[in-house]
């Protein structure tokens, strides 16, 4: 985007003191009030939609689930269940059910990420350690669960690979209990400390009709009254069988995104539980064909940034035609670029982190300077011998 | 379900003066053909419905295969899809485009979400969005080459050093 020129311009980013990831944000400001906004992503794409064409649809599961670090399970259940609605394949009740609470698990784990992120942008480093101690709990579940505590890879083409043991749930259930009465705290916390309050309210604030025009969507959206959650719209896996209610707050400010956040946390831990309690009986898989019948599919899912899509084009043979994938980050960038005006530069950091931003979910590419010198830049080969090397 | 298909019915009536043709891939989805020219007025048609949010754009490539000796060489094309969601109904506008004609009207000025997306298209699939604002590049790099869309189905990387691309 454009700037105006005949402002004071403060380029932040790629590499800035906001966020952790990269993006290059331009805030041109009068004295110390923002009065215009404009972002440039990228920094982190790597191709994966045309990687996707490349690859069979069972590497692309994989793939899929490497979009993103923080919510890879939502994004290889939206790519299963694209393909599986392609195939026309029924999935058992209990890997549905499975891959309902892996994601909510997830969410979870998302949420209180966020919240440390938040809280460390406002200054507030004592929830920040907090908030990511006690996320170990629930990385742990995950952990215990999958035997990974980032790419869980639950999913399989046709089912899941895990199966939920009576020993797992009651470990899941004991850790659920700590995270329930932790998050507690975590709501005292940023609805009494005045600190916390002075950064949060009234900060950002979108009205609910401006949510809507910007398209705002997931947390972001519902902290300003917009009740829309895929989840509940248009339930997938199980969620008509163990429903969650959508938290919605009327503030629209920053303070509210965090009510809001918090508030589904325990809504997750709740629909967890049921499911724990109730969890269907049968198979954990069925067969998906290795040729996926020519078509094209719509999967929607709620990740825990809002609505994520994916488009998937099928031309019947081992490898799709076409994999698109609308991540949530994407929408919201809008919001923050229209909301920034009129606010101070200090707060710029908050705002950005109240979307939640995910940059490997915005960016999918990876640049590669290809000097055939640079020791930096290692063949495949060399590094697969190096590893071989390494733990020998 | 009972929603989902009557909002379903309900676009379909708002669209069916823009429609070429119209399908139900799936109970939840309708797609509708629709000309170029009649983009942004069956965007309008929609969004004066207040029927959903558009959810994405999405280019598909579809390069024409070699025609067979003495057959006319068809041309190849790039479809465009516009996403539009209402509770777990989707409606798809899909407009097909031909090389030597990629050009659409932005929608940006009625559904102002659409601006990333079709700044996304033109960057990826080469599709010329006239009245679209943005210049320069959104995700790729500052020294992608010019005229090298890496969505679509002729570009599979760079074999050979780019002239003049910093580190190549």
């Amino acid at each position: 985007m454009t700037a105006d020129t005949n402002k004071f311009v403060i380029p932040i980013g790629p590499q800035h003191p906001a966020l952790k990831e990269p993006a290059n944000f331009e805030f041109w400001v009068d004295g110390e009030i923002v009065t215009g906004a404009s972002v440039r992503l990228g920094y982190v794409h790597r191709g994966i939609e045309k990687g996707a064409e490349a690859r069979t649809w069972t590497q692309n599961l994989y793939l899929m689930e490497r979009i993103c670090g923080i919510c890879s399970h939502v994004h290889a259940t939206a790519y299963t269940l694209g393909v599986e609605k392609l195939a026309g394949v029924e999935v058992p009740p209990r890997a549905n059910a499975i891959r309902q609470l892996m994601a909510e698990l997830e969410r979870i784990h998302s949420h209180m990420l966020w919240l440390g992120v938040a809280a460390h942008e406002g200054g507030f480093d004592t929830l920040f350690m907090y908030s990511w101690r006690d996320r170990e709990t629930v990385m742990d579940l995950l952990e215990k669960i999958s035997g990974n505590k980032v790419h869980y890879s639950a999913n399989l083409l046709g089912g899941v690979k895990f199966d939920i043991t009576p020993e797992l749930a009651a470990e899941v259930h004991k850790g659920l209990d700590f995270l329930e009465e932790r998050n507690r705290f975590y709501l005292k916390v940023v609805t009494t400390d005045e600190t916390f309050i002075g950064r949060t309210r009234d900060i950002g604030t979108m009205t609910t009709e401006k949510a809507e025009f910007l398209g705002a969507i997931g947390p972001t959206a519902r902290a300003s009254g917009v009740a829309r959650d895929i989840r509940v719209d248009a339930p997938y896996l199980t969620y008509d069988q163990f429903p969650v209610k959508v938290m919605t707050h009327t503030s629209g400010d920053l303070h509210g995104r965090f009510i809001v956040r918090i508030h589904e946390t325990f809504e997750s831990i709740r629909v967890i539980r049921e499911i724990l309690d109730h969890i269907p009986q049968g198979d954990l898989t069925t067969r998906v064909p290795r040729r996926i019948p020519a078509g094209e599919a719509v999967s929607r899912v709620e990740a825990p940034r809002g609505e994520l899509l994916y488009f998937i084009a099928s031309n019947g043979s081992e490898k799709p035609e076409r994999v698109k994938v609308r991540t949530p980050s994407l929408c919201n960038w809008s919001t923050v670029l229209s909301l920034a005006i009129g606010l101070k530069l200090a707060d710029m950091p908050m705002l950005l982190s109240g979307i939640d931003p995910c940059f490997s979910c915005n960016d999918r590419s990876i640049r590669l300077k290809r000097g055939q010198q640079d020791p930096q830049v290692w063949s495949w080969e060399k590094l697969r011998q190096y590893g071989i090397e390494y733990y020998r | 379900m009972a929603s989902t298909i009557g909002a379903l019915g309900a676009a379909e009536a708002v669209l069916k003066p823009f429609a070429t043709a119209i399908n139900r891939p799936q109970p939840e989805r309708l797609e509708v053909n629709i000309h170029p020219d009649n983009l942004l007025a069956a965007v309008r048609a929609l969004v004066d419905e207040s029927w959903g949010y558009l959810s994405a754009i999405v280019g598909l490539d579809r390069p024409a295969q070699l025609a067979a000796e003495g057959m006319s060489q068809p041309e190849s094309a790039i479809d465009v899809l516009y996403l539009f969601c209402s509770g777990a109904a989707v409606v798809t506008l899909r407009i097909t485009l031909s090389y030597s004609q990629a050009v659409i009207p932005t929608i940006s000025g009625i559904a102002p979400t659409a601006m990333l997306y079709e700044w996304e298209l033109r960057e990826m699939f080469g599709v010329e969005v006239v009245g679209l604002r943005v210049t320069g590049h959104l995700i790729l790099a500052d020294d992608w080459p010019a005229g090298v869309y890496p969505l679509r189905k002729s570009f599979t990387g760079f074999n050979q050093p780019v002239a003049g691309a910093e580190g190549a």
